[in-house]
């Protein structure tokens, strides 16, 4: 990569030339568009830009997900050489809970994913997730593509830490790895809808400590019934580095769930509904207005919420071309 | 708002173990309403530098307690410089003798926050120089 001027990035503020930097290949040029994906202003002009199809085979977009501590950052570093081994390149985009009370986020994940310092095969993002996002940041999506256009083999997102709901992420990446650490649950704990469900594979994490086997174990008496689709489910430990290249043999033949119609429906009403909220934040004259008139014409709940989804796709709809 | 005006890698440099006063700085900064990204102990100037690139960072701070600053920080600069990455604004803390300051601030250093440093202090710079939003 060719060092640019020094003050490249600080003066550009016009997408085209970042653009064009980014598609020369430059990982400064990446890091701001990623940035920038958070803003309402530059969005719809990555949108555009990112339809236009470049002829390479798209990435693996993996995540892993499972509770706080369950191990998602560890392992992923753990996974990083291997993928690297096989001679692709990875991409991580790494969550971590942006507060509900200051705005503010300790992003922390890459502590544990130490790369060669002079290897260009790896790129890390640490990115805010904000509450009531089912674990994943905001406008994931658009990074996912720009990472993908970027030429990267793998993308692996990290989620936050998550509880059994938080099945969004399944949505907008190939396959859902579940890390479970051991005796974090017993036979009824697997019955339950859920998060169980999305995963496309189940990852005992901690393999090293007693109660791995068993809870193991356990996942496969009840999530591989007789009749029903077959869930592989492995046992790893970052700790002693068992597992893993099972669990990236089974990775790389993982069927690409993101081709799937059903998958990209869902992705669009998950933007559809990021486009709302961010009209609701914007537009507090307009939600104002609704309230007011909510309260005189003595509107009940379902009528006033009506209202308002009809007040913010209208007030989008008079903006959009 | 430019998000990219929250963005800050606070980073150990070095042989350095010493952790408890990032790590209060990084709380301080996250209640204000910063993005902080903690990178971890030990790492090379270079790393360091590649994290800031990766993460778009607009601010580094260093700190280091290991007495090495004179030698560490101004390659960390240099190594932005090289970079492209000289817009990114560079902030030292630590054990840092009142005699070193010039020459830090010589290299580049915008600011330097030595022992007794308080944190309403600290945030309040970060407040201070936050870049004016676009938009």
């Amino acid at each position: 990569m060719a060092p640019a001027t020094e003050t490249f990035l600080r003066d550009e503020k016009d997408l085209s030339s970042i653009w064009d930097a980014y598609e020369r290949g430059d990982r400064r040029a990446l890091a701001r568009l990623l940035t920038w994906a958070e803003n309402p202003q530059y969005r719809p002009m990555l949108y555009q830009r990112l339809r236009s199809r470049t002829q390479q085979p798209g990435s693996f977009v993996l995540a892993i997900t499972g509770s706080p501590g369950a191990g998602k950052s560890t392992l992923i570093g753990k996974l990083l050489p291997g993928i690297r081994q096989r001679g692709h390149t990875v991409a991580v985009l790494a969550c971590d809970p942006r507060s509900p009370v200051s705005g503010g986020a300790l992003l922390g994940d890459r502590i544990r994913m130490p790369v060669m310092v002079e290897d260009q095969g790896v790129y890390i993002r640490s990115l805010a997730a904000p509450p009531g996002r089912q674990g994943i940041a905001e406008n994931l999506d658009i990074r996912l593509a720009l990472l993908e256009r970027f030429g990267f083999d793998w993308i692996i997102v990290e989620t936050i830490g998550v509880g059994q709901a938080d099945v969004a992420i399944g949505d907008l990446v190939d396959c859902v790895t579940l890390l479970i650490p051991p005796e974090s649950g017993d036979e009824i704990q697997w019955e339950k809808a859920g998060l169980l469900e999305v995963a496309d594979l189940v990852v005992v994490s901690k393999g090293d400590l007693p109660g791995a086997g068993r809870t193991a174990a356990q996942l496969q008496q009840t999530l591989n019934l007789p009749g029903f689709p077959a869930k592989p489910i492995l046992v790893v430990s970052a700790a002693k580095g068992t597992g893993l290249s099972d669990l990236v043999q089974q990775l790389e033949t993982s069927p690409r769930r993101r081709q799937q119609e059903e998958s990209q429906a869902r992705r669009l009403l998950l933007l559809a509904q990021e486009i709302l909220a961010q009209r609701f934040r914007e537009r507090r004259e307009l939600v104002a207005q609704l309230m007011e008139m909510a309260r005189q014409q003595g509107w009940d709940d379902w009528q006033a919420a009506s209202q308002l989804a009809r007040g913010l796709m209208a007030n989008h709809a008079a903006d959009s071309p | 708002m430019n998000a990219s005006s929250k963005r800050i890698v606070l980073a150990k440099v070095g042989l350095d173990g010493h952790d408890r006063g990032i790590k209060v700085v990084a709380r301080a900064l996250r209640d204000a309403g910063f993005e902080v990204i903690y990178p971890g102990l030990w790492l090379s100037p270079e790393a360091v530098v590649r994290v800031v690139a990766e993460e778009d960072a607009d601010w580094l701070g260093i700190s280091i307690l290991s007495g090495a600053h004179l030698i560490l920080v101004p390659k960390v600069l240099d190594l932005l410089r090289q970079q492209g990455l000289s817009h990114v604004r560079v902030v030292v803390g630590g054990t840092i003798p009142e005699e070193d300051v010039p020459a830090l601030l010589a290299c580049g250093v915008e600011k330097v926050f030595g022992p007794g440093s308080p944190l309403s202090d600290i945030v309040g710079y970060f407040r201070g120089s936050q870049p004016v939003p676009q938009t």
